[in-house]
């Protein structure tokens, strides 16, 4: 009886288990391979911190593009990897991965075009799109969009250092729509609650720095249309 | 690159923290972008996590059936064979309920999506199921069916949906099993207390037999296997126990005092989960 047990019941469900860590082990060599470039765009653009011209940011940008095609070749290789109809079964693999991206293209897109990038478009850089097994997911995509706020509010406190008075003030726009997007939002008491409730301190912050440049009038000189008298 | 357009200027002498976020807020319309990429959003959002919930509550009335279905399954220590055949035919009747009503409606909810999302809503309904099934199985022939039998079972096809299957995963099968256990030592304790040490000697060894099973498993990072094998063993040292003293004492005193012998040495079966 014992035996039976065994044959039928417990070495199928091992022979199982190990299948699953067949698969696991090529997922984590894939998303290392994607780590590597995610690194490297993160460096790129930290361009943003430091002295900048506009010059230089434009090629930050296009040098974290550049970047990115070594992203899509190895989400490429993963849409192979991982079986059909089964990713929320290995999501915990790339889930962070794919929240950094989103959040490194959302920033691109930012500094190009000072717009939000939407889903459809964060997917398509990071090369997730029309894929047969791979998918962006909403909750992915709306986590990279929080750590851009992050992001920002610590852009608006060096663009002052380096009388960059303008940028302030458009991200407080921006960051505020982003703001009251997510307030449209039904969240549960979930990861991404917790990561929202964090974005008013971005918001604080970033208010703080729009004051101080208002007060002192130095808001207005950049800007063409001043915002306060 | 945005400009502040159409800022309204307040007739105030001095401005304050959070003037332009206010100021921001107050202009944005339903037809700002942003705003208008959010509503739709929200509209994916909302509707997994009430799909989420629908089934949590479906798996949650699973546990609930489940559980009384094997409380009733209890009551089959009697030696009289009429009332054994109706207990387990009620038992199988409402088994088969279940899969056609809730674990259907929770296959009709994972229709078209990822089920691998929403496993975690109804894993707890499955494993209780498969615990009354394999306690139902095991009372009838002495023998449980392997999970292919048991996915057979979830797959289903109607006119109106054509053909669908539930998601069933091997894990939640083993975990089921794990249960099983408990329940088996439980029956083990019973059918001392009428008399019965052969089946004592036999639940025993088939418990034996699952336990050796899961300390030969490797399964790296499931952590929830390690608890029902931690559990598993707790129970099978009950019930070895309880066969040390049968063999013991059995040929001491008569059968129907053996209850009492065991209960004073420890044996109790104090981690039950409950009834409803």
């Amino acid at each position: 009886m014992s035996s039976k047990l065994i044959t039928e019941i417990f070495t199928p469900f091992q022979d199982h288990i190990n299948e699953e860590q067949e698969i696991r082990e090529e997922i984590r060599q894939i998303m290392k391979s994607i780590e590597k470039p995610l690194r490297e765009i993160i460096t790129v653009l930290q361009v943003i911190h430091q002295d900048h011209k506009l010059e230089e940011l434009h090629q930050a940008c296009i040098k974290g593009r550049e970047i990115f095609e070594e992203v899509r070749i190895g989400f490429e290789k993963l849409d192979k990897i991982v079986p059909a109809g089964q990713y929320y079964r290995y999501h915990d693999h790339w889930k962070y991965v794919m929240q950094r991206l989103c959040f490194l293209a959302a920033l691109i897109i930012y500094l190009e075009k000072g717009i939000l990038i939407d889903k459809l478009t964060a997917a398509q850089i990071l090369g997730i799109h029309e894929k047969s097994n791979l998918k962006f997911d909403l909750e992915d995509y709306l986590m990279g969009l929080l750590n851009l706020s992050t992001e920002l509010s610590r852009f608006a406190v060096n663009s002052v250092t380096y009388k960059d008075y303008d940028r302030p003030l458009q991200i407080s726009k921006f960051v505020a729509e982003l703001n009251a997007g997510f307030r449209l939002l039904n969240l549960k008491n979930d990861s991404l609650r917790k990561r929202f409730d964090a974005m008013k301190y971005d918001v604080k912050k970033i208010e703080e720095v729009v004051y101080d440049l208002s007060i002192r009038g130095l808001a207005a000189k950049n800007s063409e249309e001043p915002v306060e008298k | 690159m945005h400009k502040n357009k159409g800022s309204k200027y307040r007739n105030k002498s001095k401005p304050a923290v959070g003037d332009k976020a206010r100021e921001t807020l107050e202009n944005i319309d339903d037809n700002n972008p942003v705003i208008q990429l959010f509503k739709g959003y929200a509209a994916e959002l909302d509707d997994k996590h009430d799909r989420y919930e629908r089934i949590v509550k479906l798996s949650r009335d699973c546990t609930i059936e489940s559980k009384r279905i094997i409380f009733l399954l209890h009551n089959v220590n009697t030696d009289i064979e009429s009332k054994r055949v109706t207990v387990l035919n009620e038992a199988q009747e409402r088994l088969n309920a279940l899969i056609n009503t809730h674990f259907k409606s929770i296959a009709l909810e994972l229709k078209g999506h990822d089920s691998y999302l929403y496993t975690r809503a109804y894993t707890s309904g499955v494993q209780e199921f498969i615990e009354a099934y394999t306690f139902y199985q095991f009372i009838l022939s002495e023998n449980i069916g392997d999970w292919k039998s048991f996915d057979a079972l979830f797959k289903y096809s109607d006119e109106e949906n054509g053909e669908f299957s539930l998601l069933f995963t091997q894990n939640d099968y083993i975990l089921g099993l794990g249960d099983l256990t408990g329940e088996l030592m439980r029956r083990c304790i019973n059918t001392l207390g009428v008399g019965n040490t052969s089946e004592c000697f036999k639940l025993c060894n088939y418990v034996k037999a699952i336990n050796t099973g899961f300390i030969g498993l490797i399964a790296p990072g499931n952590k929830e296997l390690g608890r029902k094998a931690y559990t598993l063993r707790q129970s099978l040292s009950k019930m070895e126990l309880v066969c040390y003293n049968i063999q013991i004492r059995g040929q001491e005193i008569p059968k129907h005092m053996l209850m009492s012998v065991i209960e004073s040495s420890d044996v109790k079966d104090d981690d039950d989960e409950g009834y409803y």
